[in-house]
């Protein structure tokens, strides 16, 4: 048989009977039957439903650089700390949030603002890790990031778009499928404003379908030899990329079938073109859409860069937020605003706020979450989380819980090792009360 | 160890003195020798008489991955052909003598490092300094410079980074102190000591003072932007002169001395720390010139035996597709490696050779542990070194293999100094097709834009189109033995004879397509599309 099941094997991971379907479907398609001989997806859509577990899904919506606190959802304008940043109100009475951020305060209602969270990382690559996988870098141990986690558990195995998609230039210590196999990976889209690179075949169907059974075959040799695995992980890949160029679902990725106004709402640049995109690829069966926005290591000039930085992310998540929320979709869709980590309550002599992981934020809005509450609180200065700590762990298994994953759930590393999706945290209970 | 003054004095005549070291050539070790030594030293700690081995590679193979691994490109099929008929016994070790001999050997591992270097910018405007170090280094490299000297010239490189590629480490760091102090140590001695940076590390032996201590070699160095009449440019330099205004927090100008942060008050000056090197505890004086600073920490650094491990563990997992640590950049005494005897063998050697990497690069190839067949990657209980491993293709490695196979120039001038890295077609293909080399190799995997890129690019449909002016064209033309254009394809793709079934695959192949044009146009999209050409076996 085919020399994807030893890779396979090595991982344990048979909890979870979708993924021995699945993956006995892509050996299939690998040797031959994407090619036409028959229609595999239109075979399980059937039990789509019932695979996708509640229809639930992910938008992360990451800030690369660390999110200054003071000037998004945690203003300080009564202390030095606070600097030049104003509160303004929101639609939620007694609820304040910066004014950088005019268009999150009219849909307060809906955002949960977490305004405690705590770590111990300062550093960008491992902090980038840290809030990408719930787990510190550890040698020897490819843990799989938070989207590859959700695509296993709960993605869509009929659908043939990739369930875990990255919107933005590759990001350093993102992660991706780790011990749990390209399958797995996500889709790294560059800008959601080009379409995804070189996915138009470059022949007629007919002959394209023709070229793939011919490179199945070749690989024969070394498939059987010493590239066993790698060949195997390419199988793969080739049929699942060439499954999704060659179906409609592409239509996903092409923002000019929005409405002119709609996509107006949303506003300008690639972070708002990412979220639009965001909720697009939700619609069509992706479960966990991550969408980068860069530049918040505000060393110098933290007032002038946030406040440009906020301009583009403002609107399109608030809007991304109500978009989702009129078509029905944000109860069943968890959007989550984080960085790896917040920025020092002092002001540094460049008008600059430095790297400060003791006390920043997260926001959560859908997917079941109360929204219109702040949960945590600083000190005064800023300084001290001074009420209900969350941890990442917290926020973590809150992000599981919230999509219906159960955290405690093992895989076993190649090493034999037990490895829960989280280890330890709790719940933040009040987000669903 | 030195006196202070004298060894302040050495630091002076620095590269007069590492003249003197030629003079070691004499007594250079064998390659051949060496290769059995430690071939001898790792039988003796990692096998037993049931160890399975695999056994050793064809010529075939033999010759596909010593090209890979020390030129970076594939060899053609005449030079597969004449290493076939080649029946000389010492034919190997000649091949990879000639390889090393080549220009491409240099810029082979130059880009190399580049990539190790470049994987770790703090911003993407440090690769403007590319171009340079890649010049500068392939330079270094087919000269022969050794290792020891190379890494100090980029520890203590000042000057425009466009023009001296020493100044990479340093650009990619944007000068900050405690950033280059991390990539000194992890580049070069394979030490992560940064861990240490916020917290002492619970399974390191190191502290958070001793990385500061050693972040107090380079406080005095900075990176500025300098503008010409035509060009934009940055410089690293270092300094010893200083305003009256001590340096603030996160002011990234030079200061005179280095401070580690009060944890519990980030805001504090922090404590004043005197330079001390780790490994040896040895010290310069508070006061001391950034070029004494800079310089005395190349000399101990180089002088250390986890810079010879380092480089040498670092070399073999490259070439053996595994180190003796793993990974390369995070080993160090607290480590434990898979065959000390034999690293410790190896580095010591290399360290005798007057650190020559050709001569490291000729005794790995020369080893039975790196000329065996390659199999899967192993698992954790299995004995490692028993077999080679398939090795996925640097994008430089990939992107010369598949212009080699379809016969394509590669239009880029390769002039110095520019951002032309930057904007080259080559930096485009390892937007996509890059990784960073001190990665562990197991955790680098294929993607689906890469496959996308290899199937449906423009660049590589139209070389796989026949048209007058190509390969596929040309061969289709000349050659009306439908088997030798199977041949041909498979030595131009893979380096090797095509296997009767695989003749009997594509002649079948040509007879159902019933297009004898479309067939091997096929055939040839299929085989740069293969698993198998985008490894090295």
């Amino acid at each position: 048989m085919n020399p994807n099941i030893q890779r396979r094997t090595e991982i344990a991971l048979r909890g979870n009977r979708v993924v021995g379907r699945r993956d006995f479907l892509r050996q299939m398609s690998a040797l031959g039957l994407t090619a036409g001989a028959c229609n595999w997806t239109d075979v399980l859509s059937a039990s789509a439903d019932e695979l996708r577990s509640r229809g639930m899904a992910c938008i992360v919506l990451w800030m690369q650089g660390g999110p200054s606190q003071f000037e998004t959802f945690s203003p300080k304008p009564n202390h030095n700390n606070g600097g030049e940043t104003k509160a303004i109100s929101t639609s939620v009475p007694g609820i304040q949030i910066a004014e950088n951020l005019p268009y999150c305060a009219r849909v307060m209602e809906d955002l949960a603002i977490i305004r405690s969270l705590t770590s111990k990382e300062g550093n960008h690559q491992r902090a980038t890790y840290l809030l990408h996988h719930g787990y510190l870098p550890l040698g020897g141990v490819k843990f799989p990031t938070l989207g590859s986690h959700v695509a296993q558990h709960i993605g869509d195995a009929a659908n043939q778009l990739p369930s875990c998609v990255r919107i933005g230039e590759r990001l350093a210590n993102s992660g991706d499928g780790g011990f749990l196999g390209v399958d797995y990976d996500p889709f790294v889209l560059r800008s959601a404003n080009s379409p995804p690179e070189n996915t138009e075949p470059a022949t007629g169907r007919e002959r394209y379908l023709r070229r793939l059974r011919l490179l199945d075959s070749i690989q024969a040799k070394f498939a059987a030899g010493s590239g066993a695995q790698v060949v195997a992980d390419q199988r793969k890949l080739v049929a699942n990329a060439a499954e999704m160029i060659l179906s409609p679902s592409m239509a996903a990725f092409d923002l000019e079938q929005e409405p002119a106004a709609l996509r107006a709402e949303y506003g300008k640049g690639d972070f708002a073109a990412g979220c639009m995109m965001a909720r697009r690829l939700i619609e069509h069966g992706v479960t966990f859409v991550e969408v980068v926005s860069r530049g918040w290591d505000t060393h110098q000039d933290v007032f002038t860069r946030t406040r440009e930085l906020t301009a583009q992310v403002d609107q399109p998540m608030a809007m991304l937020i109500s978009d989702l929320k009129q078509r029905g979709m944000l109860d069943k869709t968890l959007v989550v605003w984080m960085g790896e980590f917040g920025r020092t309550p002092r002001i540094n002599p460049r008008s600059g706020r430095d790297h400060y992981p003791k006390a920043f934020n997260a926001v959560l809005a859908g997917g079941g979450v109360s929204g219109g509450q702040v949960i945590g609180e600083t000190d005064d200065a800023g300084a001290l989380v001074s009420e209900r700590p969350v941890s990442v762990n917290d926020l973590f298994r809150t992000i599981y819980h919230t999509l219906g994953i159960d955290a405690d759930h093992e895989n076993i590393s190649r090493v034999g090792r037990p490895i829960k999706l989280v280890d330890g945290g709790e719940v933040i209970q009040e987000l669903f009360s | 160890m030195r006196s202070k003054l004298a060894s302040r004095m050495l630091c002076a005549t620095f590269l007069a003195l590492s003249l003197v070291v030629p003079t070691a050539l004499a007594a250079l070790p064998s390659p051949a020798k060496t290769a059995q030594r430690v071939d001898a030293a790792i039988a003796e700690e990692l096998f037993g008489e049931e160890t399975p081995l695999a056994p050793r590679s064809d010529d075939e193979t033999y010759l596909r991955r010593v090209w890979l691994d020390l030129v970076g490109d594939i060899p053609t099929p005449e030079d597969v052909t004449a290493f076939l008929l080649d029946s000389s016994t010492d034919k190997r070790e000649r091949a990879v003598q000639q390889l090393l001999a080549s220009p491409y050997y240099g810029q082979n591992w130059a880009r190399y490092w580049r990539d190790v270097i470049f994987s770790r910018t703090i911003e993407d405007r440090a690769y403007i300094a590319a171009n340079a170090m890649e010049t500068d280094l392939t330079g270094w490299l087919n000269e022969g410079v050794g290792w020891d000297q190379i890494a100090a010239r980029f520890i203590t490189s000042r000057g425009d980074v466009q023009e001296r590629g020493s100044t990479a480490i340093l650009m990619a760091q944007d000068g900050r102190t405690e950033e280059t102090t991390a990539e000194v140590s992890r580049i070069f001695l394979g030490i992560q000591i940064q861990c240490a940076q916020c917290h002492d590390h619970p399974y390191d032996r190191w502290k958070r003072e001793q990385f500061h201590e050693l972040a107090a070699f380079f406080p005095r160095v900075g990176v500025r932007p300098v503008r010409g009449l035509t060009k934009r440019s940055f410089e690293v330099f270092g300094t010893d002169r200083f305003g009256r205004n001590a340096k603030k927090d996160n002011d990234r100008r030079p200061q005179a001395e280095h401070f580690m942060p009060d944890l519990n008050d980030p805001t504090a000056a922090g404590t004043q720390i005197q330079p001390k090197f780790f490994l040896t505890s040895a010290t310069l004086p508070i006061g001391a010139s950034d070029a004494d600073r800079r310089g005395q920490l190349a000399e101990w650094l180089t002088d250390n035996e986890w810079f010879a491990i380092a480089l040498v563990n670092r070399i073999w997992s490259e070439l053996l597709g595994e180190g003796f640590y793993e990974p390369v950049d995070d080993i160090g005494p607290d480590r434990q490696a898979s065959a000390p005897a034999a690293v410790q063998l190896l580095a010591a050697e290399f360290s005798n050779s007057g650190y020559d990497l050709r001569w490291l690069l000729e005794t790995i190839c020369l080893t039975e542990a790196y000329g065996r067949e390659s199999r899967p990657r192993r698992d954790s209980e299995q004995t490692p070194f028993t077999a080679n491993v398939p090795q996925r293709l640097r994008s430089d490695q990939l992107m010369n293999a598949i212009l080699s196979a379809l016969e394509v120039d590669e239009s880029q001038p390769a002039n110095r100094g520019g951002r032309q890295f930057a904007n080259s077609p080559r930096k485009q293909f390892a937007d996509v097709f890059g990784y960073d080399p001190s990665v562990a190799r197991e955790s680098v995997t294929l993607s689906i834009p890469q496959v996308l890129a290899l199937m449906n690019s423009a660049q590589v449909n139209r070389a796989v189109t026949a048209g007058r002016s190509n390969m596929l064209g040309r061969l289709l033309t000349a050659e009306a033995d439908d088997e030798q254009v199977i041949l041909e394809l498979y030595l131009c793709a893979l380096s090797r004879q095509p296997s009767e079934e695989e003749i009997a695959q594509l002649l079948a192949y040509r007879d159902e397509v019933d297009d004898r044009q479309q067939a091997f146009e096929d055939a040839l999209w299929a085989l740069i599309n293969s698993t198998e050409f985008q490894h090295r076996r």
